[in-house]
Order: structure tokens, then sequence, then C-alpha cells
């Protein structure tokens, strides 16, 4: 199975849908150690999206590009830029691509992965994004054709239990780390949504 | 929640208009979002520009020193919220009068990965920029880790060292830039919170205090301090406060400096007044020289209660600098 630019703006509907939906829930768990605005944030990016896509631009790469001028935008919440560059990233990996095959897209969150590292200074550990995006990264990666976003999905799963206990090590919440304990970090609580829009 | 606004949601555009409309001889705002704003008489050609940003809340900073001889242009961001990457761009546009641009905010990780990546934006286009940060907060992290720390009221020299610099004739960025930098080396800053404010979108305090309790070193948005405990005379808190920032800085007998003693934003003057009174005694006494002290609210967390102080060594550079001709609603240099 590929993905084609159709496929790619149907789903980036569905993810927009879902950034609106999940918003109050984002806003109140941000809210327990940072600013509260991970959600409003978020929808601010899919209204962006929506619009920058619509028409929607010719190839995939364009299409990415779109969104992330489209994030670049929204102001509040770190994960905003992050979602730009990340957006950013996938238009540079998929220069002249016309669709993405299944098994390219370890490889795409790699990059995403290390552009984002590099951008917000987070490491795999510090409870971020970042963990959520390398859970589903290695999911996609462990498992044959078939069941690909089921073990995708369980894998991050895993890495949120895993994470809830541990300290956040980076941003606002790291001030709190200590109350930062049993708490789910936004971020990947975010990522849970995005995943489940998608597939 | 008591404040005078009408729509939490509005709060930041509707400041920015009064703020705009009262003083059009200097501000004029810009931006698709019109979160950007901009000098009147901008951008000046052949001069390094610089811009800064931030969140909203702060008020005279960031915004209020857009002026001659200080910032060209300031991105805003939601209170306490850093400015979007997109109003970042908008605003070094509007400073870019071809000499080069200067960034030059606050160090704190969400503004710097805006600002960051809004400069690789412009870098593309080949527009030549350098950034210098804020970092004068004491208690936010030891000495040796001088770059983790926060930016808050030691910011204001910064823009005034670097903006009468990149107003000398033929000043380069990497000019600017060094000056900036010189002044952030010898510039802290600590505070004393007395009792939180409300960030209007969100509707409650950002932090609580007890009847007569107060935070020593507690940064602008409410960041946890050195140290909480009940509330001391105000020479106490004065003469730690200078303890803090001079060992810091290590200031020896015959230096001369600038002080900077702020009100966060609900302490009167005359309570800044009289920390001053034990600061200029106390510096005296050390055989340290004093020159323009800066007593007022400069930068402010809204409705807070508290004060910081702020020490910034000079020498004849930045001496010269700071004497140099500077001119906004908040702060003018005849």
């Amino acid at each position: 199975m590929s993905t084609d630019s159709r496929m790619l703006v149907e789903a980036l509907g569905r993810w927009a849908d879902r950034m609106e939906l999940a918003a109050p829930e984002l806003n109140a768990l941000d809210g327990q150690l940072g600013d509260g605005d991970l959600g409003a944030t978020l929808s601010k990016c899919a209204a962006n999206i929506r619009k920058a896509i619509a028409p929607p631009p010719a190839d995939i790469p364009g299409i990415f590009k779109a969104c992330a001028i489209a994030c670049t935008k929204a102001s509040g919440s770190s994960l905003g830029t992050l979602l730009a560059v990340a957006f950013m990233t996938l238009t540079k990996e998929t220069a002249g691509k016309n669709q993405i095959g299944d098994a390219e897209w370890p490889g795409l969150l790699a990059a995403v992965r290390d552009a984002l590292s590099a951008r917000g200074g987070a490491r795999l550990g510090d409870k971020t994004v970042l963990d959520a995006i390398e859970a589903v990264r290695l999911g996609l990666e462990g498992t044959g054709p078939e069941g690909r976003l089921s073990a995708a999905k369980a894998a991050l799963e895993a890495a949120i239990a895993d994470f809830r206990g541990r300290e956040n090590r980076i941003g606002r919440a790291r001030i709190f780390a200590e109350r930062s304990r049993g708490l789910d970090d936004p971020g990947m609580i975010a990522a849970r949504h995005m995943l489940e829009s998608i597939g | 929640m008591k404040k005078l606004l009408n729509e939490p949601n509005a709060y930041v555009d509707e400041m920015l208009e009064g703020l705009c409309a009262a003083h059009p001889q200097y501000f004029r705002r810009i931006g698709e979002a019109g979160r950007v704003v901009a000098r009147t008489d901008g951008p000046v050609s052949g001069k390094v520009g610089i811009v800064s940003g931030g969140g909203s809340g702060h008020l005279p900073l960031f915004t209020g020193y857009v002026g001659r001889g200080l910032i060209d242009s300031c991105a805003i961001g939601n209170v306490f919220a850093g400015p979007s990457v997109d109003d970042c761009i908008e605003a070094m546009r509007a400073a870019d009068g071809g000499a080069g641009i200067l960034r030059l905010y606050g160090n704190y990780g969400g503004d710097r990965m805006n600002f960051d990546m809004a400069g690789e934006m412009l870098d593309m286009e080949g527009i030549e920029t350098a950034t210098v940060l804020g970092a004068d907060d004491v208690a936010s992290a030891d000495a040796a880790e001088r770059h983790k720390r926060r930016g808050v009221a030691g910011l204001i020299y910064l823009y005034k060292i670097a903006g009468a610099r990149a107003d000398q004739p033929g000043a380069t960025l990497r000019e600017v830039a060094a000056a900036a930098e010189k002044a952030g080396r010898g510039c802290a800053t600590t505070g004393v919170a007395l009792g939180p404010c409300i960030v209007p979108e969100a509707g409650k305090p950002t932090f609580t205090l007890a009847e007569n309790e107060i935070e020593m070193g507690m940064g602008i948005h409410g960041e946890p301090g050195v140290w909480r405990g009940p509330l001391k005379p105000a020479d106490a808190l004065a003469g730690e406060m200078l303890e803090m920032v001079g060992a810091d800085l290590g200031l020896g007998r015959g230096e001369r400096v600038s002080v900077l003693v702020n009100s966060l934003g609900a302490t009167p003057h005359e309570e800044l007044y009289i920390l001053y009174r034990h600061v200029a005694r106390e510096l005296a006494a050390k055989g340290v020289t004093v020159v323009r002290p800066l007593i007022g609210r400069y930068v402010t967390s809204m409705e807070m209660a508290g004060a910081s102080l702020t020490v910034l060594r000079l020498d004849s550079e930045l001496e010269a600098l700071l004497d140099a001709p500077a001119d906004c609603p908040f702060w003018s240099v005849p």
C-alpha cells in the first residue's frame, strides 16, 4: 500500500477534525504543568491547514509545505512550531514524490524525530512528543505489511504508560519535574490523537 | 477575575490597538495577524535592524521599547506565550534596513525555537542575521550554566546598548551584536514576588502565596525561585538581592554600574525608592558608582506584586552607549 496526494489530503482533513475535538482535553492536560494552550494552538494549526489545502496543492511535497506555512501562523504552544518543523522536514524528504510507500514511513519519522530534536533541544527519554514519534516508528518498523498501524498504536500506548511515572526533563514542565510524575505528557497524548485520526 | 477587559481572547489585540492609537508617532502595527509593531519611521536604511519579541503581559517590555536608539520592531504573542514564527519573520522584515538584523530577546525555549526558525527562513533569502539572548536571571541557573538562565528585566539594557551602537555611523551587525553581548555578560537580575497575576485567558492566578509570604528569585511567569518565606523589611530584601547580583558579577571597588529597580506591576514607585535607597547606600559603601539609575515599571508581569533589581556593569564604551539618545514612550534619553 501507499499514500497518494488525495489520500494525504483526506487524512489531513480527519487530522484537523480530531485536533479540534481533542482541544479541550489537551488544554486541560497542558494546564496542569504548562500554560494550558496546547489544544488551542493545535486547533489553530488545524484551521490554518484546512484553509491551506483547499484547494489542495498539486503534489505531496506541496501539500506538506502548505501545512508547514500554515503552522507557522499559529502562536502559543511550542508544539505548533514543532509541527511546522515536522511538515517542513516531510516537504524536503518527499521531494519529487507522488506517493509514499508504507515502508517509507519509519524513515520519514526518523527524519522528523531528528529535526524536532535539533530544533527543540529535546532528546529521547525526556518525556516529550519525540518519545511518541519514536515509539510509533519502532512499531511500524517491527511489523510486516499487515497490521503495521495496530502495531504502531500498541507501541504508542505502551510508551505513554511507560513514561507516565517518569519526570519531564525539558520545557516548562521540567521546572515542576516532581509534579510531572504520574501525569501523561500532553505532547504524547496529542500524538495519540494524531495517530488515531489518520489511521 | 477582576480585570479591565472586554473579552479575554481580545486582550492582546485590543491592548495593541490602544497602544498604537496612543503613540502613533512611535508605533505602527503590521503583520497578517496585527501582532507586529514597528517604528513609524522605520526601517532605517543602512542601519542594523534590531528585532525583539515575546509574550504579552510585560509592558513596557517588549513592544514599548520600539523606538529610535532602541529596537526597530517586535513580534507579540498572547499573554505569557511566544509570538508565532510568521510574526517573527514579519518583524524581522520590518527591521530590515539592508545592513543585517540582530534578534535580541529573552532566553525562553519557545521564543528561541520560533526566532531561530524565522531566522533560517530569512537566511535563505540572503538577509544576514545574528542572535543575542537576554539571560540575566541569576536565580534561574548557576553561573556555570549561564546559557540556561532566563531573560528578565536586564533585557532593556541590552536594547539600549545595541540600539545606541546600531545608531553609530557605519556600525556592522557583528559590532552591534558584540556590544549587546558585552552588556549581557555584565548584566544580572534577581526579583522578589509578593503576589501573583492573573493571565486573562486562564482566569486564575499564576501561583499562590500565603498572606505575609514572599518568594525570592521567582521568575516573571511565576517560575520557582530560591526561597519562600515570611516578608522581611525592605532593606533586608534589597541587601539580599544586591548580594546575589553583586556576587554573580563579581563587582569590585571603583567600578561603575547602572541600576534598575523595577516594579513587577503592582508595587508602587514609593516602595521602589525605598529599595533603591538601600541599594545606593550599599553600593556607595562598596566604592561602586551608580550611573543613570532607572526606577519604575520597565518590565512587568501585569499586576504581579514585587520588584526586581538589575545591575549593569559599565566600561567607557557601554557608558557612552547608555548616555546616547533614545526615544520611546517609556524610556527617553535626550
